[in-house]
């Protein structure tokens, strides 16, 4: 250790801090550009509908708390799948988790006479352990059978949507035509804040919960242990972190912030449980997650953004008749672009080691993405 | 045109944005020689060669085939025209069969294209018949140890008649037997007119195998010599720009009483279900090193995966330092006092995707732990402390580990774990794909944490690293000890014999040529 060290100069470039925005950045641009030759197509003039889209999202009180109360649940399932992707595990069944966590405070809001401050924070308690529950089931299959939790989470989504429909229907189901569970008391309401829309305390929330894991996944031990799982699972149980005990808590951590994606819903815009009341909000959560690069703070710009292009696609509609289902192509675009990056990385990792026989004793440059456990 | 070159390549210029990776490099290639190119790790040797291949084009310089210019913008134009390259990573389908895999790409068709497996398969075995490379066509790939893989790259170099063989580092995934075998049959192919280009930067071989030898030094060949004369240290010098210890200076060792680790009658199973430890024991004391030599595949990983905690053996016992830890417990083998330097860095070792801050602070998150958070500003400091100390060139604390070299990720490794206050060090294959000038500084850490007290394990393929680093050397033979000797009062042979199962001490051969490889016998292979 004697050997003189090769001294580099250490220089400050901001491209460093930026380059994590090139990829999202250019597929949202990308997509932009294709989005407007398709409305060209349609005989529409691209930058009309793009100022009409900006517009109708942004501009005035109006558009814009609609554009935030979207972006809510947004913010809330893009946290949730984004936390479980970063430690590299497939949750993709915060949809259902939202669904469980939506019935629980559903039920919580209703049945139970709480006295006024104490109401609110049970129900989330009560949607945070529905959510945390359900996402348990793969967690638990994956870490002890090793079965893959991507085809688990999967499969359990719409599972998910007939066990609340059931109940919404048949044993808890409010008198009236629509299936739904009773209106939740008033001491469970989140505050609305907008005569325009539904918005509510629940943004407030979502976004504290955003920081709070930014923080987490920078200064806390765990968060970067999380962190190194997510990267090199096989370096992490090597070094002696508890990837198995790990894998299980980060999931229901998950599946806990995706239940609460359905307490705002029900707490802050509904009033009451009501069967199959998600457009989709716990798949949009995976766009919104990829597109922030699993960052909490990414989460809060992806979601708004998918917000803001919802509520625009309705002025989108009513002024121009365009269908609103061009903002969806769209998030496709994006998600496409992104996916097509993500796999060439995962692509261009792999192929070393596909390479090199079983048998090499070689230690290679290349990363696997074998989970262990 | 000098009608004695076969390939000739001049004033060859690369450069990969503003990094120059060959300045100015000539050589020649003579038909019916080997010819070695060596050079330390980033010397360019691969990437020279990538440009007669035709992976890479050249920025500047010319190559002549056969007196000829010629500009290859693919592999397929450079085995066209007879130059073929056997790469580090085979690039082969491994459920195919070795017929399927030499003709791929150029079949021999029946009328109506059908496919004609069986003129393929007597071609096969025509070619592997005349070059003496004994292989069954029709076995599948995968189930063909690495050497016999190697063959069937050869053989379809081979098959598309090259003239000119590039073997890029040959030997780096094969045991002493099978690099035996290849060299034979690197002689055969240059008896029979073709050309020899052998990539490698182990001197031994290179003294062994070649005809002449190029040396590469930061992107220009420093010298072209026929190898008559010429010393390792001769060529290391030159490899490195400097005079370099091949032989560690080291102080006779005294092991306390004490052992660090004991293995008691230990019993592992391979992924496959095999017995892979079969009833091992053995010891390691403080204050010395010894080493497992073996041929790959005698038990070796599972027994050092064992002790490791990342595999569960089936009976037996592990006491670290007089703790037996939980088995199958990576954390609770470290807590009893183990560092482990894997051999996989790339999987196991190190997150290559991450920072090597990262790399270096995993095991040591409670030296920066305060409460629940993480003091990565004092991390990151010891890191860029570390770089210094262990001389990790080219890195800055947040460089990905995956951007460094071989040698380099190897002492961000060392760095971390020998900087644990762990009184057991497990290091598997240390100077496995590193340059001279680091295996030189990592055997040399190795010996100063032997004198600090601590008691140092290696496993290593490598009998030269073996007997130059280690006090004690064990011999590991299908999942048993077959041998303990001072590494003082065993010669190699003897070791070499053991490795390969032979234990009458006398089968009537002798390493030839001073290959100092053990001169085992061919059926050895098959039983590992």
């Amino acid at each position: 250790m004697t050997d003189v060290p090769l001294h580099r100069t250490a220089s400050f470039s901001p491209i460093r801090f930026l380059r994590p925005l090139i990829g999202p950045v250019s597929a949202v641009v990308v997509a932009f550009v294709i989005g407007g030759l398709l409305v060209a197509l349609l005989g529409q003039n691209p930058l009309t509908v793009y100022g009409l889209l900006l517009s109708g999202s942004l501009v005035g009180w109006a558009n814009l708390s609609v554009t935030l109360q979207l972006t809510t649940p947004l913010i809330f399932t893009g946290l949730a799948v984004a936390m479980a992707f970063r430690a590299g595990i497939w949750n993709v069944g915060v949809e259902g988790q939202m669904l469980m966590g939506a019935l629980a405070a559903g039920i919580a809001g209703y049945a139970l006479p709480v006295p006024a401050p104490f109401h609110v924070p049970l129900c989330i308690v009560a949607a945070a352990i529905g959510g945390a529950l359900w996402a348990a089931i793969p967690a638990l299959l994956r870490v002890y059978l090793n079965v893959n939790e991507l085809v688990i989470c999967l499969m359990l989504n719409p599972t998910a949507l007939l066990v609340t429909g059931y109940v919404a229907t048949h044993p808890l189901k409010a008198p009236g035509p629509t299936n739904k569970l009773p209106d939740i008391l008033d001491s469970a309401r989140f505050t609305n804040y907008s005569i325009f829309s539904q918005l509510n305390t629940g943004i407030f929330v979502a976004v504290a919960l955003c920081v709070a894991f930014a923080i987490f996944n920078r200064s806390t031990v765990r968060g970067f242990e999380w962190k190194l799982i997510g990267l090199n699972p096989r370096f992490a149980h090597y070094g002696g972190i508890r990837v198995r005990r790990d894998v299980l808590t980060i999931m229901m951590a998950s599946g806990a912030v995706g239940g609460l994606a359905g307490a705002e819903q029900v707490l802050g815009v509904y009033g009451a449980f009501y069967d199959n009341f998600s457009p989709g909000y716990g798949f949009d959560g995976i766009a919104v997650a990829m597109l922030a690069g699993n960052h909490p703070l990414g989460v809060i710009v992806a979601a708004f953004l998918f917000g803001a292009l919802n509520s625009g696609s309705s002025v989108l509609q009513m002024e121009l008749g365009i269908s609103k289902y061009l903002v969806q192509v769209l998030q496709f675009i994006v998600v496409l672009i992104l996916a097509a990056k993500f796999s060439f990385a995962f692509l261009k990792r792999r192929s070393p080691d596909d390479r090199v026989p079983p048998a090499s004793p070689v230690p290679q440059s290349g990363q696997s993405h074998v989970t262990e456990t | 045109m000098d009608g004695s070159h076969l390939v000739a390549m001049r004033g060859i210029v690369k450069y990969f944005g503003d990094f120059v990776a060959i300045h100015d490099a000539s050589i020649d290639i003579r038909p019916g020689e080997i010819h070695a190119l060596v050079g330390e790790n980033g010397a360019g040797k691969s990437t020279l060669m990538n440009l007669l291949y035709g992976l890479l084009p050249r920025t500047g310089g010319e190559i002549l085939l056969r007196g000829r210019p010629v500009h290859f913008s693919s592999p397929a134009e450079a085995i066209a025209s007879g130059i073929g390259m056997v790469h580090q990573h085979f690039k082969l389908a491994p459920s195919f069969t070795v017929a399927e895999n030499i003709i791929v790409g150029s079949e021999p068709v029946k009328s109506f294209a059908r496919l004609d497996l069986k003129a393929a398969e007597e071609q096969t075995a025509a070619l592997s018949k005349r070059f003496g490379l004994d292989l069954d066509p029709r076995a599948v790939v995968s189930t063909l140890p690495v050497g016999l893989r190697q063959r069937v790259e050869i053989l379809k170099a081979l098959y598309r008649d090259a003239e000119v063989l590039i073997l890029d580092e040959p030997t780096a995934v094969l045991t002493p037997q099978e690099t035996h075998e290849l060299f034979r049959t690197m002689r055969v192919l240059a008896d029979s007119g073709r050309s020899v280009i052998f990539i490698t930067h182990k001197l031994r071989e290179v003294l062994a195998a070649s005809d002449r030898i190029s040396v590469m030094r930061q992107g220009r060949i420093v010298t072209t010599r026929d190898n008559d004369g010429v010393t390792a240290e001769q060529i290391a010098s030159l490899m490195v720009g400097r005079s370099v210890l091949l032989r560690v200076n080291k102080v006779e060792a005294k092991p306390d009483p004490e052992p660090a680790l004991i293995i008691r009658n230990l019993t592992v199973r391979s992924d496959r279900g095999a017995t892979a430890v079969d009833g091992l024991s053995l010891q390691v004391r403080p204050r010395e090193i010894v080493g497992l030599a073996g041929v790959q595949g005698n038990g070796q990983d599972e027994l050092v995966e064992s002790i490791a905690g990342l595999r569960r053996p089936v009976s037996g016992h592990i006491a670290i330092c007089g703790v037996e830890p939980a088995t199958a417990d990576p954390r609770a083998s470290r807590q009893a006092g183990l560092a482990y330097i894997p051999a996989d860095r790339g999987r196991v070792g190190l997150s290559l995707q991450s920072a090597i801050w990262e790399n270096m602070t995993l095991g040591h998150q409670n030296e920066f732990r305060r409460g629940p958070l993480l003091r990565a500003a004092a991390a990151r400091l010891r890191t860029r402390e570390l770089i210094r100390r262990f001389d990790v060139r080219g890195a800055r604390e947040d460089t990905p580990a995956g951007a460094l070299s071989g040698g380099n990720q190897q002492k961000v490794q060392l760095a971390r774990e020998l900087t644990r206050s762990a009184p057991l060090i497990i290091a598997e294959q240390p100077s496995q794909g590193v340059d001279i000038g680091a295996i030189e500084s990592i055997h040399r850490m190795l010996v100063t944490m032997r004198d600090d007290g601590r008691a140092v394990f290696v496993v290593s393929a490598d009998l030269d690293e073996i007997f130059s680093l280690c006090d004690r050397i064990l011999v590991i033979y299908r999942g048993r000890i077959v041998g303990d000797f001072d590494s003082r009062t065993v010669d190699v042979e003897e070791v070499g014999r053991l490795m390969g199962g032979i234990t009458d001490g006398h089968d009537g051969h002798h390493a030839d040529g001073g290959t100092g490889l053990p001169n085992v016998a061919a059926e050895m292979r098959v039983g590992q």
